[in-house]
């Protein structure tokens, strides 16, 4: 009994962590869905994890000229605030444009060449300490 | 006045100084994340590549059409290889509209996944590649390539075999290549060159053979991959010419058939 109730204490602690990260990759479908209706393809692969207030995080990607990529991002976190941006490899901002709204935020870049870019995702504010975000990315 | 434009002055330091501002920097120092880990590569799906390819004219892809005998099975690490290679010629099948081959590719794909372990996990893609390919869905089909890729790895990683997993990419990749080097090379231009530029990439594939246990490193099939790559690292790091691209061409093109005939392992 002592057991079984340590088991349960264990998966209520380990619950909402994975349902965070869940309702996080739901919240970068969401910001991503408008330009999938625009004839953006969403590759079916999603990035995350959590990061504390003002993390960075750098994801290298070979990004190839001709494409028109958007890479979106979501938290489940109310009130949080996050960012996502594309620089190439020399750490030039490269993106034709982005947005941030609260929880959702995006950017868009067309590869003015083909190569190595990053794209760099961060919690600006939150009121927790530690923040799960999700990012996925359309192209077309 | 004078404490207002210290007080504004600071906090632009501060939003200088701490991540993004509303207005991200122009520039950011990359050195700042050195930390970036080799799982955190993207690895870019075949179809990002067929997504320009489709741009840059209409190049002859019936005639880069290959028939892998997916029966001269090998150990784990050339099924891995041999996957990830057909499911890159799937793409070619797309291009070339061939029905009939893509329905051939879809059922080796099934095949080869059931050789390592991963059948279930591709079952259902594998089913909506056949329909889609009746229906002449080739976007739809794409996709479900794409997927079964996806499913692949992330079930690869899950039975503990990631290894494995970055086999199948590097299948992808190097058949993914030679295509391209192939189509480039019958109709040379810059633009189309360009699509090699992928250094970091093959970077991250040489670190990854680098990485793996002695068991599958001492393979001869991967050992030979691993030869490959490093003969093609010098000709990507440069100004990529028409013979570089003859080059890479040739030695994707011996290791695919190396991989297709279960040589070296």
């Amino acid at each position: 009994m002592r057991h079984l109730l340590v088991l349960v204490s264990i998966w209520a602690l380990l619950t909402p962590v994975y349902a965070t990260v869940d309702d996080a990759i739901s919240r970068a479908l969401e910001a991503i869905d408008p330009y999938v209706k625009q004839g953006y393809v969403v590759r079916d692969d999603q990035w995350g994890g959590d990061l504390g207030v003002k993390e960075q995080k750098a994801f290298p990607h070979t990004l190839f000229k001709g494409n028109d990529y958007w890479f979106c991002m979501g938290t489940d976190i109310d009130n949080a605030r996050i960012a996502i941006h594309v620089y190439d490899s020399k750490g030039k901002l490269v993106e034709n444009s982005s947005w941030q709204k609260g929880r959702f935020a995006a950017a868009r870049v067309l590869a003015p060449a083909t190569g190595t870019y990053y794209i760099i995702v961060e919690v600006s504010n939150s009121p927790q300490e530690r923040t799960s975000w999700a990012m996925v990315y359309a192209y077309k | 006045m004078t404490k207002f434009c210290y007080a504004a002055l600071v906090v632009a330091l501060a939003a200088a100084t701490s991540g993004f501002a509303e207005t991200p920097p122009s520039r950011v120092d990359l050195s700042k994340f050195p930390a970036t880990r080799l799982d955190d590569v993207v690895v870019p799906l075949p179809s990002e590549v067929f997504n320009v390819l489709d741009k840059l004219g209409s190049p002859n892809w019936k005639g880069e059409l290959r028939a892998p005998d997916i029966k001269k099975r090998g150990a784990r690490a050339q099924i891995a290889l041999l996957l990830g290679s057909v499911i890159a010629e799937g793409f070619v099948a797309v291009e070339a509209t061939d029905k009939a081959r893509v329905k051939e590719i879809g059922r080796d794909v099934l095949d080869l996944a059931r050789g390592i372990g991963v059948e279930k996990t591709v079952l259902s893609r594998t089913n909506a590649i056949l329909m889609k390919a009746d229906e002449n869905d080739w976007v739809g089909v794409r996709r479900e390539l794409d997927g079964a890729l996806t499913d692949v790895k992330k079930a690869m990683i899950e039975l503990k075999d990631a290894q494995l997993a970055h086999l199948v990419s590097l299948g992808g990749w190097l058949r993914g290549t030679e295509v391209l080097t192939s189509i480039v090379g019958k109709s040379y231009s810059a633009d189309g060159a360009d699509l090699l530029n992928q250094p970091d990439l093959l970077k991250y594939f040489q670190q990854r053979l680098v990485d793996m246990p002695p068991r599958i490193r001492s393979n001869g099939l991967v050992t030979r991959v691993q030869r490959g790559l490093d003969e093609i690292s010098p000709l990507i790091h440069q100004k990529i010419t028409p013979a570089s691209v003859k080059r890479i061409n040739e030695i994707t093109g011996q290791i695919v058939r190396a991989i297709d005939s279960n040589a070296n392992a």
